[in-house]
């Protein structure tokens, strides 16, 4: 196998690269701005600077040079080379800023010229903490700068489109951002502008920034050049903590971290997974923030003299009762949703089932054309796929009237039915209507009794995406009944750790008060004699999978090693279901 | 003499010749954008922002390159401009041998500072970066053509008095000190 030997140490690779890559993969450090493993490689910020050398190779013999000791004789290219564009050979000799003093010296002078029209406003700005410059220049920077002159000014709080705003003085040029709409989402509507010491990226005169992936390149800017309009000022990055997802706006499953402080969704970003997003997804994905955070019911409530009013969760547990126990089972109507997890369509039809109801039913969601072959498909829903692997019935939307007008009780979940225009006051009128739901709806006005219910934010439950890979979250808000401090797979941010509940950055205010369908279920059962008790998802899980032939084999360590788990095709389980 | 106001820009069936042309000499249209920004520059005298949209337009390449290169080039006019623009250089030589004294010279003889434009239309100046042309400072350059060397005021009065007939300035030819035949 051909070798490579950097600082001194002899690593052996199978697959060609270019040497950064190599040295980052194998948990070495090296300083760059301006490679991104999914772009193309300019190397015009020069932060990479390596010592490169190869053995000589001696035509005459035919054979590599050797020394007086038998070793290859190494020879170094004269100038200091990119290791961002610099492609590995057999032999090849790297020195770093570890062995070359060389290089240190590269990197200082690199960061002190950057730095010079660089304005020093790092404690107002929104990238400090999770800035590349700032981390570099702490780690590999020069002491201080020797320049002593007004720097030069440019635009700032450009609104560049929508949703992405540009300060042109903290940008190093690095182009990451122009590369993106080029060789990603390929509207080319971003170019460096002007020359010299004054140029900065823009788009063309009057245009906006308007692309349907704009926020990415906030995501890869290495500077606070770019930032997003709805997140700018709102929090430091320290204080929030940070857990992994997936997006529930539409069918792709695109990973995504959720950014929490004080159990506010402050921002969502793209957590790289090669199946299925890389490193990118979609500006109206990160629109999820609001459904987590904004309009959610909290604690029961059921319908006095036309009003919804809160009530206790036992009012609510035995008004189900009692209307289960007051209708005929036949006639109630079970809707499941491809806006739930697994976990919940499947205890929600278990429970149901079991007491007599027919099996649940869905209705997809999917809006011809809102798709772009990209991250964004026409399924709106992120676990569509799920409820047909769950055996659950399609029902198209008149197909759906059809059975309602049949049914005296419906019990919905999740799917906001009025708000999709599936059902209106009129169907649901004289029926005594159930809804399981996250978030105040026109759906939830209808409703003779809701029940607040976690949300993706909330609870740690799996989607299967368009494609048939299952997915799964991670709790990153507490609710009422859940602490960040006994649930171990919450993750923590600093003000979590070392914050008192007298901070005046903690509340209560933002926990709301819902449980999880299975949970809650659970609660429900024993009052209608039924056996049902899940107190977390990854339970339900088990049961998925030793009972539904696609999940076999399928838990949640699984997903975790495997970036998600692709199931046996929806093709092949139909026949079977 | 008032320079007609274009108010819609674009190219007729010759330029969309002549542009071909230029695209047939390039493996790739991109490759075209300088050449057609001249283009278009002669045409239209400046490449404003409409003039971008129509180039960007007529190569079919994205408008925000297109913009990037216009604004590179200092030689491309982003505004409209007067007739003969004059580019005077206060880079280092020409600065040490009294390139600022021509320019507000010029400034006071036309009445406008630098990066105006005569209200007729006729002139606009421009202060200019290093023009190669160290060796005869202080220097100006004609809407990106004729270079006039050795600037003294008399210099500027007959240039300016010239361009005022729509004459442009000779091109000078000026050898090496070696070569000037002392006799
Ligand atoms: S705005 Fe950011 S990503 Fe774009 S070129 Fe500047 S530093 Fe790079
Ligand atoms: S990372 Fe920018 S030059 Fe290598
Ligand atoms: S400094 Fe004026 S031409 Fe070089």
């Amino acid at each position: 196998m051909p070798e490579i030997i950097i600082d001194d140490k002899k690593f052996t690779y199978d697959t060609p690269g270019k040497v950064l890559p190599f040295i980052l993969d194998h948990g070495m450090d090296l300083p760059f701005f301006c490679y991104h493993p999914s772009l193309s490689i300019p190397a015009n910020c020069r932060q990479c600077l390596v010592e490169i050398g190869t053995p000589v190779f001696d035509r005459a013999t035919n054979s590599f040079k050797t020394d007086e000791n038998g070793e290859k004789v190494i020879q170094f290219f004269p100038k200091l080379m990119t290791a961002c564009s610099q492609d590995m050979s057999d032999g090849m000799v790297v020195k770093t800023h570890v062995s070359s003093e060389k290089v240190r010296r590269a990197q200082k002078d690199t960061l002190e010229f950057i730095l010079v029209n660089h304005p020093l406003d790092c404690p107002i700005c929104d990238q400090a903490g999770e800035c590349p410059l700032q981390i570099q220049t702490y780690k590999y920077g020069p002491e201080g700068s020797r320049f002593e002159y007004k720097k030069v000014h440019k635009p700032k709080r450009i609104q560049l489109g929508p949703r992405v705003v540009l300060d042109a003085e903290r940008c190093i040029n690095c182009t990451r951002c122009v590369r993106f709409t080029h060789e990603i989402s390929k509207t080319y509507q971003l170019s460096i502008v002007s020359r010299g010491d004054k140029n900065y990226p823009s788009t063309a005169n009057g245009k906006e920034f308007d692309d349907a992936y704009s926020l990415n390149t906030v995501d890869i800017c290495p500077v606070g050049a770019l930032t997003q309009a709805d997140f700018r000022f709102k929090a430091r990055v320290w204080e929030m903590n940070q857990t992994p997802s997936i997006d529930i706006t539409n069918g792709k499953g695109t990973n995504v971290d959720l950014w929490v402080r004080d159990n506010l969704v402050l921002r969502l970003t793209p957590r790289h997974n090669p199946h299925v997003n890389d490193y990118w997804m979609p500006d109206s994905s990160r629109e999820a923030y609001r459904l987590f955070n904004e309009n959610r019911i909290s604690r029961p409530e059921i319908k006095l003299d036309k009003e919804l009013v809160k009530t206790s969760w036992n009012n609510a547990k035995e008004t189900i009762a009692e209307i289960i126990e007051a209708h005929d089972t036949k006639e109630v109507l079970v809707l499941g949703s491809g806006y739930a997890s697994v976990e919940e369509n499947f205890v929600f039809n278990q429970f149901f089932t079991a007491l007599g109801c027919g099996k649940a039913s869905f209705v997809p969601h999917v809006v011809e054309g809102a798709g772009d072959g990209f991250l964004l498909t026409d399924d709106q829903a992120p676990n569509t796929k799920g409820c047909e692997l769950l055996g659950f019935r399609a029902h198209t939307n008149r197909t759906f009237k059809n059975a309602l007008a049949k049914a005296t009780v419906v019990v919905v979940l999740a799917e906001d039915i009025v708000g999709r225009e599936l059902a209106n006051a009129e169907d649901l009128a004289g029926k005594t209507f159930v809804y399981f739901g996250t978030n105040n709806n026109t759906t939830s006005k209808d409703a003779q009794l809701v029940v607040p219910i976690t949300c993706a934010a909330e609870h740690a439950a799996s989607y299967v995406n368009v494609d048939g890979r299952i997915q799964r979250t991670f709790a990153a808000k507490e609710t009422v009944y859940t602490s960040r401090a006994t649930n171990l797979e919450m993750s923590t941010g600093r003000l979590d750790r070392f914050g008192t509940k007298f901070d005046n950055w903690r509340t209560d205010k933002n926990k709301v008060d819902c449980l999880p369908v299975w949970e809650f279920l659970s609660e429900l059962a024993p009052r209608l004699n039924q056996t049902l008790s899940y107190e977390t998802g990854k339970e339900v899980l088990t049961a998925v999978s030793s009972s539904v032939d696609a999940f076999a084999g399928v838990d949640y360590d699984k997903m975790d090693t495997e970036m998600g788990v692709v199931l046996s095709t929806p093709e092949t389980e139909e026949k079977t279901a | 003499m008032q320079i007609n106001k274009i108010m819609s820009y674009t190219f007729d069936k010759e330029d969309l010749k002549q542009i071909d042309a230029i695209k047939a000499k390039y493996p790739t249209v991109q490759s075209a954008t300088m050449p057609v920004l001249w283009y278009a520059q002669d045409k239209f005298g400046h490449v404003n922002a409409e003039v971008q949209h129509l180039v960007a337009t007529t190569l079919d390449i994205p408008e925000s390159h297109v913009h990037g290169v216009a604004t590179f080039y200092t030689q491309y006019y982003k505004k409209e401009m007067g007739k003969y623009v004059l580019d005077v250089c206060t880079c280092f030589s020409c600065q040490v041998c009294g390139g600022y004294d021509m320019l507000h010279y010029i400034e006071d003889k036309l009445g406008i500072k630098a990066g105006e434009t005569t209200p007729d239309g006729k002139f606009s100046i421009q202060e200019a970066e290093c023009l190669g042309a160290c060796g005869y400072a202080p220097m100006l350059q004609v809407t990106n053509d004729v270079y006039v060397n050795h600037l003294t005021k008399e210099k500027i009065d007959s240039m300016i008095d010239g361009l005022k007939e729509d004459k442009l300035p000779e091109y000078e030819e000026i050898l090496p000190p070696q070569l000037i035949s002392k006799d």
